[in-house]
């Protein structure tokens, strides 16, 4: 590898996180990354990915754009005469091989307008990554890139420094449009090709027709726009001026020609236009839009893919079939998930006191799939095929189309997502209260670097935010080496503190007023909040007994469950299940270390895993607050709120100014949020179809059901399936997901949401009908559970692998025989290379991260909902200059559009925003005007920017937008 | 008889045998032991001085110069011969100026008892520190028991002497460690009742380390060793301090919360309590004196040191089951409890105990406690347990039926009372006995512990505590030789007895004309009770008598 090469986590100069923290590196005139570990704020996806179909025109070598010089395409040419073997990859090596000699010129004569100013550093931290992580043998290649990159500037947002074995996909517009024969009709859907040139047949993008593998001789590759001049660093292998070979649309060039259309490269369609769709149409399931898309539902028998998303959207109908495509068949559930506001509200049905109707035999939920017979006297089971009897009230005749004439009245026989109302046959108790506990460390650290405060203030505003009426019920617990109780009953003068001094064998001090209806102890838990952090002002203390305190804090819940959200700032160093500094330990012996590096990922003992057992029995759910400055082995804490339902939210290092802000914004969600209590989650599917295994954050006890202390819109669980049957085609495959939970206000629910597929025979139809956000979802997310379980290097392989597989199946299946040196992609998959490339550059598939980095990535994984998986790996960036404008124009869309994520939209006056659901970074040009400045930032240079106090201003800015996006996002 | 009270009035002694037979065969004839009942905090003659200065004492027995110490004045050196041992002393160098017209007090005969007032080096630290009162609260009861309390501890709060520490700890199902120095909110320590902590423990979880360092070696004792000022100032205040908030304290106090159910019993741990507060005094004012003032409302049930499980369907152990020993629990509580007067003791800490129970009376568990000065007062359920605790460190009992009742407000306000009425509490005696080559001590029955410091004085036969010459009296009333006074003066009051003795035939008259009725009466009494508590088969106590 290059020494030289610019690591991943290279920031461009003007780059300013939007988490500022420590004050920023004084030598330096940029003023961003003040935060000492940028590898951790963004993902490196950010570097030489796609640009939309529809950007500019021209090449536009920019900061974002300069990646694929450095991550070039490596494999020898000798590779280029290979057949696609089974990994596949070598199709690409001609093209990037000879590619690869001509990116030095290229470079030499590129303008290189938006890098940063020449003195400004390149690289925040690239010494990690200039060691190869791996050079995966298949690619096989050294890399190529080695000469193109010396004596780079190095560009803002770097590549890995690994080879990746696809290169950087922005640097391959062969992927064009896969010869389907069904483009949607150009600007209409989000499905559409980015290729203008590609020859559309008929038919809808979504319609559900077979796709017969002779049309794609049909197909024509559109006529690769040839860039005169060596401008544009990232092509390679189009052969200028080649007609394209006929029956693929994009090629490698085989012979030598580097030059490609950037505008081909598959990107990712941002249009802005609010999509509408409804589930079913004509009796056939709809295809969903993609998972990032602002989309509208309309629920005509199938659930919204809001709440179900399948990674296929025709079901193979034998397991060799899907094997042959080497996709995986799995579900992602969100049941809870958050709707469009115009939507319609889901229908809650009461069946009084006998409960809604189920199979006898499976118990599956009544849905618009049960077929009604006999007058409609019995109903088949869509999920078992048993007949059962219509329960005597429920009967009604059959219309002449079959259907029970009160199918369109009955919410439950016309929609895939109904409510039912729970009989006294779903609890095993009364619905228990909306129980809310904090736990706030105040260990010496939490107090002196105001993460105590910043807590206890957050706590304070949220108060109003949490549910009203006489259910909620809150308590409140601080701990140090010895935890602190706090009886809030309003009878007392003041709140009494009671410490438990015992943390290896723990207690709750009192049964009842430690947690007391929130209408009762507002004012006492105000004054409390208040002067916590002055009480343990002085506290010397260092010890933390997380564990314990956690324990304790559960004993006091253990009546009612709810949830315990707990601040955490140092490694818990006493008390049960306290944890040593391992990854000390593992730098110290390094031998060992690189043998054991993904043990340090794993949870260090069993201890923390039982209690949380024990939590999810009792149904109390804990979400952790990470506010540190150190190491605080995340791997082991983590356990507790995964097994329990919760999550992870992670602040480091942890700076008072900028993180209280972003605390309150989470902790505010998380109370705010729907979201229901002591939930149990099953899946369904029709026979010939099991669900193999579920995996989220959840507590697991039998292995059929999925055990939820608290569930809320955010929540995600991936329900893989496998086949234990031939499905026939032509019929349909149900999937019904059922979570039985109570609601912040006490009742008991049962949302049944039921999604029925068609089944298939043919493998063309199944890359036609795959979601790539789910799929990606799904290779994400078994990446992330496979990392602390093997060495980093097998996690990549099998990503890429994954990736590549599917490719492979559909070029030796789908397409016809073509030139080894054409890469050919499926349309529906045509970004998936260049997201699992990005996945590669993620923190947690990086070795040179921080272990808790990575655990926190794989934690943060584990839950996501698909619309933020995308936006994960690969960043949207907004141009926020021109933000203030459009607010003129338009109320109600301020987000503009987000633009690809190469350099060419980057222009040197701009100010763009980077936003991945979790942190962001704000780039600003070196030209900007000083009125934008002055009205963004309200200073008036550039160089202004480093002034800590401009940094928070800053801050403050980037809240109020990553707010908005936060609401979009949930509106999505 | 007149004669006897006179020699009381001057020593504080009155014996059965004021004329002792000679010989062991003589003595055996007695039936009554040969004995001495010795109240020492007696008050003396009006004309008795106070010795600024330390004693003498023989350096072979250490026994103290008394009036009949044989002085020699004529030689050089002048000399006095120790009348237990007849070693023969030097005088110090202050006593040269002595002479047979110029005595000191202690030679005086009318002196042969007499008080020193002496300040050990290590002590003198401790000089003006004043006495700790301890408050173990029950809150076991119910309300109305709780509100007749809560107003008797908060008269007591207005009688405390300004510059006594007060430390305060409830107890039902948990025990509630107070600490009083926090300013900003109430704060409590709470202790799982069912769990006994070690001192260590203590001392590890109250937060005794956090400001400076826990020394690696030796023992933690108070301020002077191991630890600040400030962290034993949480807990134990000066009386005016900790007023205010001692007050709201009580005025919140609560029955304890968790729920009883109606077949069980309170979950009452008074031995983790009891414990805890021992630990604590142990830790902040080891060797000052400090009472532990419990405030029972019924039995134990929790934790080490209880005396019934919590179930209802298990009667209380009655005398009867003590006898038969059929008592799942006594053995263990009482195991417990002689470990915690051991530790009291050796802390020289005072455990007092004021006991009021409605439920479970049962007349069979009454039984009597003997104090210095004669007075018996009745003991209640659990007390026989306890009673260990209490007598060895020379303990108060208090029984009441309700804490409304007068007897236990009464009492209670008797405590702290000063006046001519008072009680003349005092603490940390150690009592200690010389007796000529002839006559060996087989022990004593009475509120003290034994110091274990064995000699050739010690008889093979065993009364009591026995197997030493030398007791230590953690909590006197009006009561020892060695103590700590109520103003925080150190005292030493030594007496010494001579009496003569008889031997051969037609000894009986003499040692009729030396028989004391009342003296062997309640000689008897303490022996014959001693024996019923300790030995099972009290019928032969009785016929013993």
């Amino acid at each position: 590898m290059p020494p030289s090469n610019p690591a991943q986590t290279t920031l461009p100069p003007n780059m300013v996180p939007a988490r500022p923290t420590g004050p920023p590196p004084g030598s330096r005139p940029p003023p961003f990354a003040s935060r000492p570990p940028p590898p951790g704020a963004l993902p490196s996806p950010v570097a030489g990915t796609a640009a939309p179909p529809n950007s500019a025109a021209g090449p536009r070598p920019g900061p974002f754009s300069s990646s694929p010089l450095t991550s070039g395409p490596s494999a020898p040419p000798q590779m280029s005469s290979h057949g696609p073997v089974s990994n596949g990859p070598p199709a690409f090596a001609p093209g990037m091989a000879q590619s690869g000699p001509r990116f030095p010129p290229a470079m030499g004569g590129m303008p290189r307008p938006s890098v940063g100013p020449p003195q400004s550093p390149p690289m925040l931290s690239s010494g990690p990554s200039s060691q190869p992580l791996q050079v995966r043998p298949s690619f096989g290649s050294p890399p190529a890139g080695v000469s193109s990159s010396i004596g780079q500037p190095a560009p803002p947002f770097s590549t890995p420094s690994q080879a990746p074995p696809f290169s950087a996909p922005s640097q391959a517009p062969p992927f064009s449009a896969s010869p389907q024969n069904m483009p949607p009709p150009p600007g209409s859907s989000p499905f559409s090709p980015p290729v203008p040139g590609v020859l559309h047949s008929s038919g809808s993008p979504f319609g559900m027709q077979t796709w017969p593998p002779q049309q794609q001789q049909q197909q024509v590759a559109p006529p690769p726009p040839i860039p005169g001049a060596m401008q544009k660093p990232q092509m390679f292998g189009m052969p200028p001026g080649q007609p394209p070979l006929p029956n693929q649309s994009m090629s490698l060039g085989q012979t030598g020609q580097s030059k490609i259309d950037p505008n081909q490269i598959p990107r990712l369609s941002t249009s802005s236009s609010v999509i509408l769709h409804e589930t079913r149409h004509d009796n056939q399931a709809n295809p969903p839009p993609p998972a990032t898309s602002d989309y509208i539902v309309k629920d005509t028998g199938n659930c919204s893919p809001r709440y179900i998303r399948c990674t296929i959207n025709q079901i193979p109908c034998t397991v060799d079939l899907l094997s042959t495509s080497a996709m995986q068949l799995a579900l992602l559930v969100q049941p809870l998930a958050l709707p469009h506001p115009s939507e319609e509200p889901i229908q809650v049905v009461d069946f009084g006191e006998s409960g809604p109707v189920r199979c006898s035999r499976c118990k599956g939920y009544i849905n618009p799939f049960m077929k009604f017979i006999d007058q409609g006297r019995r109903f088949i089971c869509n999920f078992c095929g048993f007949t059962d009897e219509t329960p005597r009230d429920y009967h009604c005749n059959l219309g002449p189309d079959g259907r029970r004439r009160d199918a369109d009245e009955r919410p439950e026989l016309c929609r895939g997502t109904v409510e039912f109302i729970a009989s006294k046959e779903y609890m095993v108790r009364d619905p228990m209260p909306a129980v809310f506990f904090f736990l706030i460390d105040v260990s010496m650290n939490a107090i002196q670097t105001g993460a105590t405060a910043a807590a206890c203030s957050a706590i304070s505003q949220v108060i109003s935010d949490l549910p009203e009426g006489p259910r909620t019920m809150v308590g409140i617990a601080t701990f140090d080496s010895t935890i602190h109780f706090y009886n809030l009953k309003r009878a007392l003068q003041q709140p009494l503190m009671l410490i438990v001094p015992d943390v290896q064998d723990v207690y709750t001090p009192l049964e009842s007023d430690v947690i007391v209806q929130l209408a009762e102890c507002r004012q006492h838990l105000e004054i409390l909040l208040e002067s916590i952090p002055t009480m343990f002002q002085n506290n010397r203390i260092a010890d933390s007994a997380f564990g314990a305190a956690v324990k304790a804090a559960f004993l006091a819940m253990k009546n009612t469950g709810g949830k315990l959200l707990v601040f955490q700032s140092v490694l818990p160093s006493t008390g049960i299940g306290s944890l040593s500094a391992r990854e000390a330990e593992g730098r110290s012996n390094i031998s060992a270390g690189e043998k054991e590096a993904h043990k340090l990922l794993q949870p260090v003992d069993k201890t923390l895993k039982t209690m949380a057992i024990e939590f999810a029995e009792y149904q109390v759910c804990v979400d952790l607050f990470i506010t540190t400055q150190t190491y605080v082995d995340i791997a082991s804490l983590s356990v507790v709120p995964k097994t329990t339902g919760g999550q992870v939210y992670y602040y480091y290092p942890f700076s008072a100014l900028s993180d209280s802000a972003k605390l309150y914004n989470d902790l505010r969600w998380n109370v705010m949020r729907p979201q229901g209590f002591e939930a149990v989650m099953r899946v369904r599917c029709s026979q010939g179809i099991q669900v193999q295994e579920y995996s989220g954050n959840f507590c697991k006890r039998i292995p059929t059901d999925v055990d939820l202390p608290a569930i809320d819109c955010d929540k995600t669980i991936m329900v893989s399936l496998k086949h234990d049957d031939k499905l026939q085609e032509g019929s349909e495959c149900a999937f019904q997901c059922a979570l039985l939970y109570t609601t912040v206000y006490g009742q008991r629910r049962i949302r049944v949401s039921t999604l029925s597929l068609p089944c298939t025979n043919m493998l063309s139809n199944l890359f036609r009908s795959a979601d790539l956000d789910t799929q990606f979802a799904c290779i994400l997310k078994q990446a992330a559970n496979e990392i602390p379980s093997g060495p980093l290097a097998q996690v990549r392989d099998q990503a890429t692998n994954a990736c590549i597989n599917i490719l492979y199946s559909y070029r030796k299946f789908c397409a016809t025989v073509s030139s080894s040196g054409q890469l050919i992609l499926p349309e529906a998959l045509k970004l998936l290379p260049l997201y699992t490339l990005a996945l590669l550059k993620s923190n947690g598939l990086r070795t040179d991260g921080r272990i808790d980095d990575r655990s926190f990535w794989m934690n943060y994984i584990s839950p996501l909902p698909t619309p933020l998986v995308i936006p994960l790996v690969y960043p949207r960036m907004i141009a926020i200059h021109e933000l203030d404008e459009k607010e003129l124009e338009l109320d109600d869309s301020i987000i503009p559009t987000s633009i690809p994520l190469s350099s060419e939209h980057i222009s040197d006056d701009g100010i763009y925003l980077l936003e991945n659901g979790q942190d962001c970074l704000i780039y600003v040009g070196t030209s900007v005007q000083q009125n934008v400045l002055q009205q963004l930032f309200g200073i008036s240079s550039v160089e202004e920017i480093s002034n800590q106090l401009e940094i928070v201003q800053e801050g403050r800015f980037i809240r109020d937008d990553v707010f908005l996006l936060h609401g979009r996002r949930q509106d999505t | 008889m007149a004669e006897f009270l006179d020699l009381e009035s001057q020593d504080s002694v009155r014996m059965p045998w004021n004329v002792l037979p000679g010989t062991k065969a003589d003595a055996a004839n007695c039936v009554i032991p040969i004995s001495a009942v010795y109240t020492p905090l007696k008050p003396l003659p009006a004309a008795t001085p106070l010795l600024p200065y330390s004693p003498l004492r023989c350096r072979n027995c250490r026994s103290v110069i008394s009036p009949f110490s044989i002085v020699d004045f004529s030689s050089i050196n002048k000399i006095w011969i120790c009348s237990f041992c007849l070693q023969r002393n030097h005088f110090p160098p202050h006593y040269q100026s002595i002479s047979e017209q110029n005595l000191p007090a202690e030679l005086f005969p009318q002196y042969t008892t007499i008080e020193y007032e002496t300040t050990a080096p290590h002590e003198k630290a401790q000089a003006g520190s004043s006495n700790v009162f301890l408050f173990v609260v029950d809150t076991c009861v119910i309300e109305e028991e709780l509100g007749f309390l809560k107003s008797a501890l908060l008269q007591v709060l207005g009688m405390v002497p300004e510059n006594c520490l007060i430390g305060l700890i409830t107890f039902g199902t948990y025990v509630h460690v107070h600490e009083l120095g926090f300013g900003q909110l109430p704060k409590v320590h709470v202790f799982k009742g069912t769990k006994e902590v070690t001192k260590d423990q203590l001392l590890e979880q109250m937060g005794f380390f956090t400001k400076r360092p826990r020394p690696t070696t030796g023992v933690i004792a108070g301020v002077r060793d191991g630890l600040s000022q400030e962290s034993v100032a949480r807990f134990l205040l000066p009386a005016s301090d900790c007023e205010f908030v001692l007050n709201s304290i009580l005025e919140e106090l609560q029955k304890d919360p968790w729920p009883v159910p109606s077949d069980q019993r309170a979950a009452r741990c008074t031995g983790t309590a009891l414990s805890l507060a021992a630990h604590l005094l142990g830790v902040c004012v080891p060797g000052s004196g400090a009472r532990i003032m419990a405030f029972l409302g019924g039995p134990s049930t929790e934790g080490p040191g209880a005396i019934v499980s919590k179930s209802l369907s298990e009667p209380i152990r009655s005398h009867k089951d003590l006898d038969k020993d059929s008592v799942p629990h006594y053995h263990k509580a009482v195991k417990f409890y002689e470990a915690l007067s051991k530790q009291l003791v050796h802390q020289g800490h005072v455990l007092d105990v004021f006991a009021c129970a409605l439920d479970q009376m049962n007349i069979e568990d009454y039984f009597t406690l003997r104090t210095g000065y004669g007075l018996v007062l009745k003991a209640m359920v659990g007390v026989a347990e306890l009673k260990v605790a209490i007598e060895k460190t020379g303990g108060l009992v208090v029984l009441a039926e309700s804490f409304g009742h007068s007897v236990f407000k009464d009492s209670l306000r008797r405590v702290f009372q000063s006046g001519d009425n008072d009680l003349g509490l005092s603490s940390n005696g150690i009592f200690e006995i010389n007796c000529s080559k002839d006559i060996k001590i087989q022990g004593i029955i009475g509120p003290c512990a034994s110091l274990d410091k064995k000699g050739p004085l010690c008889s093979e036969t065993v009364i009591g505590q026995g197997n030493t010459t030398a007791w230590k009296l953690c909590g006197l009333d009006k009561t020892t030789s060695f103590y700590q006074h109520g103003s925080g003066q150190m005292r030493l009051r030594a007496t010494t007895l001579s009496r003569r003795w008889v031997a051969g035939p037609g000894i009986k008259e003499d040692l009729i004309s030396g028989f004391d009725q009342e003296a062997a009466a309640v000689v008897m009494a303490r022996q014959v009770s001693f024996k019923m508590e300790t030995e099972s088969q009290s019928a032969k106590a009785y016929k013993q008598i």
